[in-house]
């Protein structure tokens, strides 16, 4: 550990009105009211590439041929509110969740996009499509920082790999996700690092135990003013014991013991199960799980793709939110589906394509919203009769992510310092979607 | 300018006074106490200027702060410059803006400007103070006579300065500081409620807004920054520890080097004494970490005990720091510094500069070498890795930010935008220092993420030119201080900004470099963080900086010399034991401090201990870690242990810290596992061979900790071989992975 950090750590109390505690002077009346609601959890559904909103959650079934495509909407299970005949299963269900139609922003790159959506501040720099970028902390990240697992459980999972942006920024590696990048819908199936290698029987693994006591020596320097930074190593060690010594940590990871009519259910490929180990997850404690769902960026055959994409993403997705539903997860649980921007409402063929697509619309979007206390069965905004932009109820991404921060207990309009003490809003302007609230 | 650089006095003893003022200022070096005086007290006419009187209340009761009014886009339309640094824009937005509905010049006290800062319509913010106040006096004064503000015939605000004299304090004394501000009409304010005060060691000393300081109650050193309208003044304290400790013990300490007598001088002003030396082979395991970043081998470790000819650690320093890892080590260590996301500027691009690095320290080229080729760098992205900085940075603003924070410690970012709240520095300087790269030419394909494929040549075009974002003005080349020399006309402006950055006039272009490579070695900058040298982040030791940098241009810049002298001071090779006078010393080198190896050495080692290399998705078999040159390259291991990220911004940041998915790793992970007991690796030829346990157990000593077993350590592990039915192989992996997980190697003790 360096100087400062124990400093702040083991001394701060003695800490007096320092300049920057003159910048922290905070809007006494910024948080509205204490939210006496339960934190909830969150399994994001990240669908890399922008899902298309107009042949999802907004079709324009009236629009000329041009825009309104080859998919017809369907009646739900709520009367009035109309999604994607490709969704069959979501329409069953749709009072257990919200569609708004009205965020949206203006960075129609992925790199871009990405960052404002995930972590609700827009780049900082214009930054190009191709970029991995993070100028502040993503949703994850914070929830990690904010909030804790039990069992020496990571806070923050991210399967099967990091989602662009979706990284810690200056909050430090230790709220970066833990990613899970192997294939839970295979037979042999493990979370890497939280088990023990495959080979390794447990008593061989409790004789290392009992090894490594003897082997370590190393004299640790107790006084806290010392900072020796191996005593962090010894909690690290501490916990990781805990971990994979732990049934109920263990447990989380056994995917193996789910009926298999329920796996059935989930759908048996790798987003399926991977829906299906985050239900686990957060079942056990998880604060927030990300599935990073790529190939969504149809510029190209987009109804092709989608006709058989949508059916399996479509059974994930609305067996999910019925299964925490069925355990009475959903209330304090978010399910939320979405993509860094919608796509043009005009089709078009790019030059060396045979077949018709959409490209990169941030104008608007749709996001799928189910649980964390937030009433179903809504649809919150509107675009034009075209898909154009929204233009009820016009929301921010901010508005979005604040939301979000809010029901994972977590104040949105809070300030954070970086490295260099420069003083950043979580969220610049943290008024979240009442109508979710 | 700042005073210390410009006058270092003779003599280190009065540097390490404890409490030495520092009075910053752009026309002021002044550092002689004035006392508050209400002689010719403008406070004696009740005009109030809005310079003068008005902003300074903005910036003290926080209105213009960062999370308020003062950032970019204001709070709820009302936006002012941050912490005040531009009054014409401050002046219009509470003037004229929004209709100059923020003030009632026909009703002064119905101005939204007070109600809201008192409370009596709602307000984001809060209260700011009461009517009673003598902030809501001088406003609503300012407001009744007309909201004037300062002409050329006003007094200027020339210095602040903060009294009484910089003194030593004892544990948790407390005292009131008082700053006063001086003007050009002689008059001199009492400000001291005006001011923002900060402690950059609030746990030593803190301050109230008030200016009361406060010592705590553990030994160590505390610097308090005043800050009042963009001038700046610190004032360092010390609290030693009680018990002094005579002056013959520091008398009878090792000496090695001049770096010894200017540790041992800054502990005797604190009371404090270094811990005993290290072991010999804690030493070892130290110079190989920290000079070529991999552990020492089984034979060199016991070349190095056997070895007892003169002169043993000087010859063995110089012996590591030529071997050919060595180039590799630091030139990782640059790539974190100089490495551009490779989606952005291209793949090839990205090598180029790679080797580029590489090449240098590997031809070991002088530091200020290093930096005018990189600064002036010409040619094809494809042939000269020294441009890949200008592809990246393509704007004048952004290479001066990298330039000034890399190379001179200065940390520009804020000035870009706005005044920085930490220092002297403003856009005039900030644009003045850009505009010695406006003539970067290029020709060729730019930037076309991610691929960015093509060739790119960086020239120096006859035009080009930046603007002050604020005035639109042209700005000429200019230094942030001193005087640079002309630039010819067919000269590129670069040349004479390399010339005057590494011009021994120049005290921060060594000083950062110094710094940057002590705190690689010794696990702290002298000032920390390590490119952040300014009057308010003030070095641990002023005199050994000075004479690390001053040496450092004595032998030419040559990194390699610099480090020998490190390596072979007796501070090096302290160990991290602390004794009963120095377990609080965090900052002070009278210890070693521990540090966790970095991720490419701890796959290195590894690989080393376990004799079987680790595979890196296309690069060939063999390649170490620190040779890979891109952080893409696919390792869960690295990304466990950190790496630094091109895609964050800032891209550099390394994290020291431990996490519990470092610890999983390397208990748990597939690849660890299988490389401990794999077939041909050092364990299952250990137990193939028919040497006895003792025999084992050293070797396993030796090659993981570096060192031998104690006579217990050995016992205790043959008592395990002795097991009856022990399966020998078994338990030479199971101790290698007791052992890897043990601190002893994760950490350098």
């Amino acid at each position: 550990m360096q100087r400062r950090t124990y400093l702040q750590l083991g001394l701060a109390g003695l800490a007096g009105g320092s300049f920057l505690d003159l910048l922290a002077l905070r809007q006494s009346s910024a948080s509205e009211g204490t939210n006496t609601k339960p934190k909830s959890n969150c399994i994001l559904i990240w669908m890399d590439g922008g899902p298309t909103h107009l042949e999802t959650f907004d079709l324009k079934p009236e629009a000329p041929v041009e825009i309104r495509g080859e998919f017809r909407p369907i009646e739900t299970n709520v009367s009035g509110m109309r999604i994607c005949e490709h969704m069959p299963k979501l329409a069953k269900i749709a009072d257990k969740y919200s569609i708004i139609r009205s965020v949206c922003h203006n960075q129609a790159n992925h790199g871009a996009g990405n960052h404002y959506m995930m972590t609700g501040a827009p780049p900082r720099i214009p930054v190009g499509c191709g970029a991995f970028v993070s100028f502040h902390p993503s949703l994850g990240s914070v929830a990690a920082y904010e909030r804790s697992a039990p069992h020496g459980l990571p806070s923050y999972f991210s399967m099967p790999s990091m989602s662009r942006s979706g990284g810690p920024n200056f909050l430090g590696a230790k709220y970066a996700p833990f990613v899970v990048a192997n294939d839970p819908n295979k037979d042999n199936f493990r979370v890497r690092d939280v088990e023990l290698p495959r080979e390794l029987p447990f008593e061989r693994f409790q004789s290392r135990r009992d090894l490594r006591k003897l082997v370590d020596r190393l004299p640790r320097f107790e006084e806290p003013q010392v900072g020796d930074p191996v005593t962090a190593y010894d909690e690290n060690i501490q916990q990781s014991y805990d971990l994979v010594l732990t049934p109920a940590a263990q447990k989380a990871f056994d995917i193996h013991s789910e009926p298999a009519e329920l796996r059935e259910a989930y759908g048996r490929n790798s987003f399926g199960q991977r829906a299906l180990m985050a239900r686990r997850l957060v079942e056990s404690g998880v604060p927030f799980v990300t599935l990073y769902d790529g190939g969504w960026d149809h510029h190209s055959d987009l109804f092709g793709a989608l006709k058989t994409r949508l059916p399996t993403w479509d059974q994930t997705v609305a067996t999910l939110i019925s299964d925490l539903d069925q355990r009475g997860l959903l209330e304090t649980t978010m399910v939320i589906a979405l993509g860094e921007f919608g796509r043009t409402p005009k089709i078009s063929t790019l030059s060396g394509q045979a077949k018709a697509g959409r490209d990169h619309w941030a104008n608007a979007m749709s996001i799928l919203f189910a649980g964390g206390g937030s009433r179903g069965g809504q649809v919150i905004g509107a675009t034009d009769r075209q898909g154009h932009s929204a233009f009820e109820r016009v929301l921010s991404p901010e508005n979005y992510v604040s939301t979000v921060y809010r029901k994972l207990g977590i104040d949105p309009s809070k300030i954070y310092y970086t490295a260099s003490g420069r003083p950043t809003h979580l969220v610049s302007d943290h008024t979240p979607i009442h109508e979710l609230m | 300018m700042r005073s210390r650089f410009l006058s270092p006095h003779p003599s280190f003893k009065w540097v390490f006074l404890p409490g030495v003022l520092f009075i910053l200022g752009r026309t002021s070096t002044e550092c002689c106490a004035t006392e508050p005086t209400n002689n010719n007290d403008p406070n004696a006419s009740l005009v109030r200027k809005f310079e003068l009187d008005i902003q300074p209340i903005l910036t003290a009761r926080g209105c213009n702060s960062g999370p308020c009014h003062g950032k970019a886009r204001g709070q709820n339309g009302f936006a002012l410059s941050l912490l005040g640094f531009d009054a014409n824009m401050d002046f219009e937005a509470i003037v004229k803006n929004s209709r100059g509905r923020r003030l009632s010049i026909a009703s002064p006290t119905e101005s939204l400007l007070l109600t809201k800062a008192t409370g009596k319509l709602p307000h984001g913010g809060g209260i700011r103070f009461t009517e009673a106040d003598d902030d809501y006096r001088l406003l609503l004064q300012w407001i009744e006579f007309g909201v004037a503000r300062t002409t050329d015939a006003d007094p200027k605000l020339l210095s602040i300065h903060l009294s009484p004299e910089p003194h030593s304090l004892v544990a948790g004394q407390s005292e009131l500081l008082a700053v006063t501000a001086k003007y050009s009409d002689g008059t001199v304010r009492d400000v001291t409620r005006m001011c923002a005060f900060q402690s950059n060691e609030p746990a030593v000393v803190s301050i109230a807004t008030d200016g009361r300081m406060q010592a705590g109650n553990l030994p160590g050193e505390g610097t308090i920054m005043a800050r009042y309208m963009g001038m700046i003044a610190t004032w360092s304290t010390a609290v030693p520890r009680p018990e002094t400790v005579p002056a013959e013990r520091y008398v009878a300490l090792p000496r090695n080097n001049f770096i010894d007598e200017l540790v041992y001088n800054k502990l005797a002003t604190l009371n404090i004494l270094p811990s005993e030396p290290c072991s010999d082979t804690q030493f070892l395991r130290r110079l190989f970490l920290d000079a070529i970043g991999r552990i020492p081998s089984l034979d060199e470790v016991n070349r190095y005990l056997r070895d007892d000819e003169p002169d043993k650690r000087s010859r063995w320093v110089t012996e590591v720091l030529d071997r050919p890892e060595y180039a590799d080590y630091w030139a990782n260590k640059w790539a974190d510094l100089l490495r551009p996301n490779p989606y952005r500027v291209g793949i090839k691009t990205t090598y180029s500069l790679d080797a580029w690095i590489r090449e240098a320290f590997r031809k070991n080229i002088s530091h200020d070498q290093f930096t005018r080729q990189l600064v002036t760098a010409q040619g094809s992205t494809w042939r000269n890795g020294a441009v890949t900085i200008f592809r990246d940075r393509r704007e004048p603003a952004e290479i001066t930010t990298m330039v000034s924070q890399l190379f001179l410690g200065l940390r520009m970012e804020c000035a870009k935008c706005h005044q920085h709240p930490f220092e002297v520095y403003g856009q005039a300087d900030f644009y003045g220092m850009a505009a010695h790269f406006a003539r970067v030419g290029y020709k060729g394909t730019g930037l076309s993420p991610p691929i960015s494929g093509s060739e790119e040549i960086v020239f120096t075009k006859a035009k080009g030119e930046v603007r002050h974002p604020l005035t639109d003005k042209v700005l000429p080349p200019k230094t942030l201080f001193g005087e640079a020399r002309e630039t010819a006309t067919n000269e590129d402006p670069r040349e004479s900004l390399a010339d005057w950055m590494t011009s021994s006039d120049n005290p921060y272009f060594a000083q950062v470099a110094v710094n940057r490579l002590w705190a690689e070695v010794m696990g702290l900058g002298i000032v920390d963080p390590v490119d952040d040298l300014r009057a308010t982040n003030p070095a641990s030791n002023e005199a050994l900086l000075a004479a690390l940098a001053e040496h450092f241009r004595k032998v030419g810049f040559d990194n390699k010399k610099l480090l020998h002298a490190i390596f072979t001071s007796h501070v090096y090779a302290l160990s991290s034991r602390p004794n009963e006078t120095n377990a609080s010393d965090n900052r002070n080198f009278s210890r070693h401090y521990r540090k966790r190896l970095r991720a490419e050495v701890l796959s290195d080692a590894l690989s080393d201990i376990t004799q079987q290399d680790e595979d890196f998705e296309g690069m060939p078999k063999g390649t170490r870690a620190m040779q890979l040159w891109t952080v893409r390259t696919n390792s869960e291991l690295l990304d466990a242990f950190g790496r630094p990220d091109p895609n964050q911004d800032p891209p550099c940041e390394r994290s020291a810290s431990a996490t519990m998915t470092q610890t999983l790793h390397l208990m748990n992970a597939a690849h660890i596992q299988r490389r401990i007991t794999a077939d041909g690796g050092r364990c299952q030829a250990l137990a193939a061979t028919s040497r006895d346990s003792a025999s084992i157990i050293q070797e396993l000593y030796l090659a993981i900790f570096n060192r031998q077993p104690e006579e217990s350590e050995l016992k205790t592990l043959e008592t395990e071989f002795a097991q009856p039915n022990g399966d020998r192989r078994r338990l030479i992996e199971d101790i290698m992975w007791s052992m890897v997980n043990s601190p002893e190697f994760l950490y350098l003790d």
